[in-house]
């Protein structure tokens, strides 16, 4: 077709319209390699859908496979671009992929395939978990009530996640209750194995920048390179002291490692070494200027008294300072808070309005140790004001 | 229509026709056997409404003998006459009179058709019949979805058996599930009775107690009537003998009025008498509550396991308390390796599981295992997770 000459726009020059990056190669006609060939058929299993959540790190997608359109599943894209400095692909997509594929628990969520797209993107084909997370739920303070019976239940499903984790070796660091992703069946799921990694072998460091600073324990405040599954633990405790409360156990403003330790001085008590042998010779200790005693039971009875005597004991094991007197996570199942009165719920009495679809897209797209997004407990800390919105 | 286009148009009739096939074939034929024995009797350009009207057997029609009763056999759905019926059948099992069809029907077996077309009274019977055998219920269903799915699959099987589709191999599921779930459904079946049955019951002593309300209300008004006239009655007795007109009509207003308030008595003391006569028909046997869910047994629950069912068995070895290797002991001496909870049995746990890993997996049991679950691989994961705890060489990034 030709273009009239009275409109005197030159053409656009056709290098700017096409993309940049060429086609990928269309593998059924021409002879692949047989990882594209498994890739192209790992891929040509889901249907993508609607997007869910998009983060600066990853798009979740949902999906269905093509076999059983009833099955869903949600695709977690990590995007990878110029935006991304690091070459290749980032740890915490590795991490995730690394560990979830060797883990099989109710109470994990499940990965079931991984295959790349175009541009080398990474798909990561997960458990479909469509109630939300935990983190709506207790913060919903108005629209959902839960009982002890409940935060019973739901804890034993993390302790459970995470002990099988421990017994696998795995270390999460990062438990917290927005990586508790609820299931349709309202079972818990632990996500985002992110910042996960093996449990090191001795004199072997690890790093100590790692768990959501409101859930990090206080051997990482002190820089410990020695760490155990007790890390996970103390997170664990501060999940359940939060679904008990309500709020955040331990939420410091503003959220340095500095204030976070005082807060624990004064929420748990001064890390001593009477209570703490071989405390002072960790790195980042620092001699405290003012001691506070360790917190006495009955304090602990009067704020958590809804989770009875048993519930506060097992509380306080968890949220002990020394790790190496804080119980193990298997430790934590053999307490007899969990056989005594209340039965934990059932599966189908669980409230399970953790936000829908989309909070599980916003989770899964999040980095780890990030502080949740938006509004809710966010909202104090300071946002980047976005001028070029502002007009 | 005319007798030239019919043997043309009559496959098309037999495929998809009327009867939409039918489940043996021969009921495709029977509106094609009626239309065609029409037209050769009275050439009518409105077949269907004089089949309607003439037994296709014995030819008599509604026309001669206004009282003629047709009668169909759900077995092929021809119709005929109550006649016929009695003449061919009443001896026993006899094949169908109609043409091409021969199939032995019963004479209990016939009844009156309750919707004209034939089409619609098959598939109406073929789905009470699927419907008796498919009564579950929502409350059976975990959710609405599988609920959802179940009555598609319901209506799967019906639509076949109405079209005609598959129908060996639909009828021998049908069967199969009948077999397979024979005790589910007949304690569906019971419910749906005992529930009807209470809902009539309910509805029966509704109606009973409207009754007596209407009648009493009656008797009443009735009453009432009767002592205004009675009152009128004496009041002008009174004034016939001669009394004061004015105390005379007073006096008898009060009586009236003595009377309506000793009624209404009369009537709250009764309605006392009811009310407790409820309430003790409530906790009796005989009070029926409508609309209540069926309760199942509840099962005695299981104590708590708080490991879920998951144990992990060393096989291969055991941990022991301590290990004289000195990259152990100098870990264990190192406070700054305990004090931050490292503990180095894990480690020595954890080498052990290393170098045992993979003897306990035979690739082949786990194949047939898998099979024998049937493609649960992730049961078959689970269970072999004790053994080999897999991840070994991974190397922390950060």
């Amino acid at each position: 077709m030709a273009t009239s000459p009275a409109l005197d726009v030159p053409a656009e020059p056709p290098l700017k319209r096409r993309k940049v990056s060429p086609e990928p190669p269309d593998i059924t006609t021409q002879v692949a390699d047989l990882a594209e060939q498994l890739d192209a058929q790992e891929r040509k299993k889901y249907v993508k859908g609607a997007k869910l959540g998009s983060g600066q790190y990853a798009d979740v997608f949902s999906a269905h496979l093509v076999s059983d359109p009833t099955k869903l599943v949600a695709i977690k894209k990590i995007k990878v671009g110029p935006e991304v400095k690091e070459f290749g692909i980032s740890y915490d997509s590795l991490r995730e992929i690394k560990f979830l594929q060797e883990l099989d628990h109710p109470n994990i969520i499940k990965l079931h395939a991984v295959f790349s797209t175009k541009n080398q993107n990474l798909n990561l084909v997960l458990e479909h978990l469509p109630q939300g997370d935990l983190l709506k739920l207790i913060q919903d303070v108005g629209g959902v009530q839960y009982t002890s019976a409940d935060i019973k239940s739901w804890m034993l499903m993390l302790l459970r996640a995470t002990h099988f984790c421990h017994k696998n070796n795995i270390l999460h660091r990062d438990i917290k209750p927005n990586n508790l992703l609820i299931a349709a069946d309202g079972s818990i799921k632990l996500a985002d194995f992110g910042l996960a990694r093996s449990m090191a072998d001795p004199f072997q460091p690890m790093t100590y920048n790692t768990i959501t600073i409101w859930y990090r324990p206080p051997e990482l405040f002190f820089q410990a390179q020695h760490y155990g599954g007790q890390v996970d633990v103390w997170s664990c405790g501060c999940v359940f002291a939060e679904l008990v409360a309500r709020e955040v156990m331990f939420r410091a403003w503003p959220e340095t490692e500095i204030n976070m330790v005082k807060m624990i001085c004064e929420k748990v008590g001064t890390p001593t070494e009477e209570n703490w042998p071989g405390v002072s010779k960790l790195r980042g200790y620092v001699t405290p200027t003012e001691f506070v005693p360790l917190r006495p039971r009955d304090q602990w009875l009067a704020s958590f008294r809804t989770i009875g005597e048993q519930g506060v004991d097992l509380l306080v094991k968890m949220l002990t300072l020394d790790p190496r007197q804080r119980l193990s996570a298997e430790g934590v199942l053999r307490h007899e808070f969990w056989t005594s009165e209340p039965r934990p719920s059932r599966l189908k009495d669980l409230p399970r309005r953790g936000g829908g679809v989309e909070t599980m897209g916003e989770d899964l797209t999040q980095r780890g140790a990030e502080l949740p997004r938006q509004n809710g407990r966010a909202d104090k800390v300071a946002r980047k004001i976005d001028f070029g919105a502002m007009k | 229509m005319s007798r030239l286009a019919q043997p043309k148009t009559s496959p098309v009739i037999k495929r998809d026709g009327r009867m939409g096939g039918g489940a043996g074939g021969p009921d495709g034929e029977l509106h094609n056997d009626i239309r065609r024995m029409n037209l050769d009797q009275t050439q009518s350009t409105n077949a269907d409404l004089v089949a309607t009207e003439i037994c296709p057997v014995c030819k008599s029609s509604r026309y001669l003998n206004a009282s003629l009763r047709f009668l169909v056999n759900p077995e092929c759905y021809h119709k005929m006459c109550e006649s016929c019926v009695d003449r061919i059948f009443s001896h026993g099992p006899a094949p169908c009179p109609i043409p091409k069809c021969g199939r032995t029907l019963r004479k209990h077996r016939f009844r009156e058709q309750t919707f004209e077309d034939l089409r619609v009274e098959r598939e109406v019977d073929i789905r009470k019949r699927v419907a008796a055998v498919f009564n579950k219920r929502e409350e059976d269903f975990e959710n609405l979805r599988d609920y959802n799915d179940h009555l598609n699959d319901v209506e799967d099987i019906t639509f076949n058996l109405i079209e005609g589709i598959d129908v060996e191999e639909t009828e021998k599921r049908f069967e199969a599930y009948k077999q397979a779930n024979s005790r589910e459904i007949e304690e569906n079946a019971q419910m749906a009775a005992h529930e009807k049955q209470s809902f009539t019951q309910q509805q029966k002593v509704e109606r009973h107690q409207a009754k007596q309300r209407r009648e009493a209300a009656r008797r009443e008004e009735e009453e009432e009537r009767r002592e205004a006239e009675e009152n009128r009655k004496d009041v002008l007795k009174r004034l016939a003998s001669g009394a004061d007109a004015d105390t005379v009509a007073k006096e008898g207003q009060r009586v009236q009025l003595r009377k309506r308030m000793d009624r209404q008595a009369a009537a709250e003391r009764q309605r006392q008498l009811q009310a407790a006569e409820d309430a003790r028909n409530n906790g009796s046997s005989n009070f029926v509550i409508k609309g209540l869910k069926a309760k199942t047994k509840a099962e005695p629950e299981e104590p708590i396991d708080p490991f879920g069912g998951l144990r992990f068995v060393d096989s291969y070895y055991s941990l022991q308390d301590d290990y004289v290797w000195e990259g152990i002991q100098e870990a264990k001496k190192d406070v700054r390796q305990t004090a931050g909870g490292y503990d180095v049995m894990d480690y020595a746990r954890r080498s052990l599981v290393a170098a045992f890993s993979g003897l306990g997996v035979f690739v082949a049991d786990e194949v047939t295992q898998r099979d024998q679950v049937g493609q649960d691989a992730e049961a078959v994961g689970t269970a072999r997770a004790d053994i080999g705890v897999k991840d070994i060489g991974m190397v922390d990034a950060a």
